[in-house]
């Protein structure tokens, strides 16, 4: 006779919560925030650096560059509709192979290495600059040396970001929302008294058109005479020397995964506020400096803080003004500070999906026990970022002579990998593409992508020869990076080809719990949905519950009810162990698909349907919705549910009880009772 | 507890057993239908007999409480029919579960019924707490097991 415990108590006998990054979504807003601290930051340093490259034309290119990012937006956007997960690296793997998409993730990170101390940089010269100009204002004759202030502040806030993103992006992309919206205050002041100060002045000068070239701004393109005389290869060259304006664009793409349903929508909605507001910011502070302030005080003075400068030079008493460059300043540190967070979210991104392929070994994508972020990823960035500003010893004009190299090279990998996607994968799902197509057969031929491609692809070419620093140190990182993908690759052979066997997996913090009260204590109240899952390739019901949810304060639990072999009943006891890995990978995904949070959670049981019982009374939860079995038919599955939610009800005071549906989904159909 | 009462459900005295004797669940069950089928003589119990086992091979019946709920739903029924035992030594379900109580009907089939069907179920795996199935192990005869489960 069976007296064994195990076999005859159906209670759950282990809870454990199933945590990861991957599983908070932010706003539109939220997404366009870390997206414009990082692009929009450059306004703060993208004019002064053009300035010292091309002269007093650098308006009209900072300008130019602003209104190309809505193009290569309009591209990512493309990207993202064919890739959740998208950015360089899935894009250009699929659209030109393994080793280009190694090359592209490497010159983009060399790209991303140098924002963030160039950020950090660029603030700390704002900060030195508002010192001196106070220290000025109240007659004491000293300065703080601008170079090691900038280099001190700079290795703070890598610091102080490392940390936060070590702990998670949700309490990160938060701060970057404050920053932009007290920026954005910030530059409506400015623009209005600029506006004022312009009308005050006897004559607007514009600034002109032809950028000044010298041996320097020419790089290697000095040597050929013919190469000089193309007028528009000047243009080609200043537009090159401008391109750092765009620092920051990919975290654009990079964002995508983490936007709340509906996806696409949103990611429209956040283009259209990094498009404005960075044209505005960046494009219109930039010409507005131009006009205001004598081009030889920038090249002097304020080629390292020119919006500070802007500031100084407005119309009005001079105490209004050191207000204004406080404010400015105030801004500026915060938001480049917050480009500096950015460029470790997007490299971070960047290694990420590298490392979904099996390219990086697992050290790289150990995850943070108690944070569940990949705290090795963001420790190597930061590290580097570090390197890179004490390397600097504070300049910031030669960390924007190595700027570009990786951006543009990444630009055009990606961009041409985005056209060759239209023939490649024609029949690939895209909610939105690249305007300007041509309809021929079946194919949408990409005339708006083609012009992307050959503006990218001129821009780089001419860098290649103009930007030697950037060619250089760009090249040489990107090799080496390359190297270590390759090397690690090699050392992950195995690894690597069970993952393109079976799929990528996510990395999971699993954290056992005392009790299901603990493990559903941080839930959020509202609405509880409960769907269990059990196999990998049945999960339409999770979909449908995702693709259905019209309330804002729907919480989803996803569990898992995991037979234990030895005491399982049922069936289950027969049943092939699920990789739970490999079960929760797949719902992340289709929860990042569709931008909305769920919980998972994994319980060890005996018997499943008392397992979904308990957890379904413990949460509360409105609804069960379970996906067909395989095994049974779905009538069976309710009646076993409803046979032990009567069990689990056993002792519970009527006043408690609350109604639950239960519905068996399946392609087209469901059966539904409620309790 | 979840209401029944718009369900009728037809539990006679007789169609109660108290088992003293080894018995096998499958024997079991072939002495519930019997009972049932007795009293119903519409119904053919080697047909009944066999929708019940092949129910009984999908998800099992059996409860935590040690109550097992065979049952079938069947064409042509307005009524639900029962019958049960009451084990005074248990015996093992197909996965090796202890079986106290069984508890076996017959729901009409239509769809509109489904509903009823399911909350006969739910109520009785709701009131056969571990502690009522072995409160009823202890009566000694139909008519006291009858009183107690008052359905």
């Amino acid at each position: 006779m069976i007296q064994d415990p195990l076999k005859t108590q159906f209670k759950v006998k282990g809870v454990v919560v199933i945590t990861t990054a991957m599983l908070t979504f932010i706003t539109a807003w939220q997404a366009a925030s870390i997206v414009l601290c990082d692009f929009a930051s450059s306004a703060f340093y993208a004019g002064g650096i053009a300035m010292r490259a091309f002269g007093p034309a650098f308006p009209w290119y900072i300008l130019g560059v602003m209104l190309f990012a809505g193009l290569l937006m309009m591209m990512y956007i493309e990207s993202c509709s064919m890739f959740t997960r998208g950015g360089v690296f899935p894009v250009v793997n699929a659209g030109l192979g393994e080793n280009a998409a190694k090359a592209a993730a490497a010159a983009i990170l060399f790209d991303f290495t140098l924002t963030g101390p160039i950020s950090g940089l660029s603030a700390g010269h704002y900060l030195a600059g508002l010192i001196n100009s106070i220290l000025k204002a109240v007659y004491l004759p000293f300065e703080v040396p601008q170079d090691i202030c900038a280099v001190v502040f700079a290795l703070g806030v890598t610091l102080y970001f490392w940390y936060q993103n070590v702990k998670g992006i949700e309490d990160s992309s938060d701060k970057s929302r404050k920053i932009i919206r007290f920026s954005m205050v910030i530059c409506l002041i400015l623009f209005v008294w600029a506006g004022i100060t312009l009308l005050l002045k006897d004559k607007i000068v514009l600034p002109p058109f032809k950028p000044q070239l010298n041996d320097t701004s020419l790089g290697w393109a000095s040597n050929f005479t013919l190469m000089q005389k193309i007028g528009f290869l000047g243009v080609l060259v200043a537009l090159g020397h401008s391109v750092l304006a765009l620092s920051g664009l990919e975290t654009f793409a990079q964002v995508f995964r983490e936007i709340e349903y509906p996806k696409i929508q949103n990611l429209k909605k956040a283009a259209l506020i990094v498009f404005l507001f960075a044209l505005l910011f960046t494009g219109g502070l930039t010409f507005l400096s131009a006009l205001i302030i004598p081009p030889d005080l920038i090249a002097s003075e304020y080629h390292d803080n020119l919006l500070a400068g802007l500031a100084m030079h407005l119309a009005g008493p001079n105490f209004l003004k050191l207000i204004m460059q406080g404010a400015v300043v105030l801004a500026g540190v915060a938001m480049l500070a917050g480009a500096v967070n950015t460029s470790i979210i997007g490299a971070n991104g960047i290694m990420n999906r590298v490392a979904e392929t099996g390219i990086l070994t697992d050290w790289f994508r150990k995850i943070h026990k108690k944070h569940g972020t990949t705290y090795h990823i963001i420790n190597m960035i930061c590290l580097m970022q570090v390197g890179v500003i004490l390397l600097s010893g504070g300049k910031l004009y030669l960390i924007g002579q190595a700027y570009a190299f990786g951006v543009l090279w990444s630009f055009v990998l990606e961009m041409t990998s985005l056209v060759i996607l239209r023939f490649k994968n024609r029949e690939q799902k895209r909610d939105f593409m690249m305007p300007f197509n041509i309809k021929f057969d079946h194919y949408y031929i990409p005339i708006g992508g083609a012009f992307v491609v050959l503006a990218v692809v001129s821009l780089a070419v001419v860098n290649l020869f103009t930007k030697k620093v950037a060619t250089i140190s760009g090249i040489s990182f990107a090799a080496l990076l390359f190297l270590v993908f390759h090397i690690s690759q090699r050392l992950n052979a195995k690894k690597a080809n069970d993952i393109f066997e079976e799929g990528h997996r996510e990395k999971l913090n699993q954290s056992k719990v005392e009790d299901l009260a603990k493990a559903l204590q941080d839930i959020p109240e509202g609405k509880r949905i409960l769907v269990p899952v059990k196999n990998p390739e049945n999960l339409y019901h999770l979909e449908e519950v995702l693709k259905n949810i019209t309330n804002d304060d729907t919480e989803i639990i996803v569990l898992y009810a995991k037979p234990v072999d030895a005491w399982s009943v049922g069936k289950t006891r027969q049943a092939t162990s699920i990789d739970e890995e490999e079960l929760f990978t797949k719902v992340i995904l289709i929860a990042e698909k569709y931008g909305l949070s769920v919980h998972p959670l994994l319980v060890n049981c005996n018997d499943y349907s008392y397992a979904v019982a308990q957890v379904a009374l413990a949460a509360k939860v409105k609804e069960i919705i379970m996906g067909v079995s395989g095994s049974f038919g779905a009538n069976d599955q309710l009646e076993r549910l409803v046979m032990a939610w009567g069990a689990v009800q056993q002792g519970q005071d009527s006043a408690e009880k609350t109604s639950i549906t239960a519905k068996i989904v399946w392609e087209g159909r469901e059966v539904s009772y409620k309790f | 507890m979840t209401d029944i009462s718009d369900i009728k459900l037809k539990l006679e005295t007789d169609n109660i057993l108290l088992i003293k004797e080894n018995i096998t669940k499958k024997e079991l069950v072939k002495k519930l239908v019997g009972c049932i089928c007795e009293k119903n003589p519409s119904l053919n119990s080697e047909e009944m007999l066999g929708a019940v086992l092949k129910r009984e091979e999908g998800i099992s019946t059996t409860l935590e409480s040690a109550l097992s709920i065979p049952h079938a739903r069947v064409e042509d029924l307005n009524t639900f029919l029962a019958a049960m035992a009451v084990m005074a030594k248990p015996i093992e379900d197909d996965y090796g579960l202890p079986i106290k109580v069984m508890f076996l009907f017959f729901s009409p089939a239509g769809q509109p019924y489904f509903a009823q069907h399911l909350k006969m179920l739910a109520h009785l795996a709701e009131k056969f707490t571990p502690e009522f199935v072995q409160e009823l192990t202890t009566c000694a005869t139909p008519q006291e097991i009858a009183k107690k489960i008052n359905l």
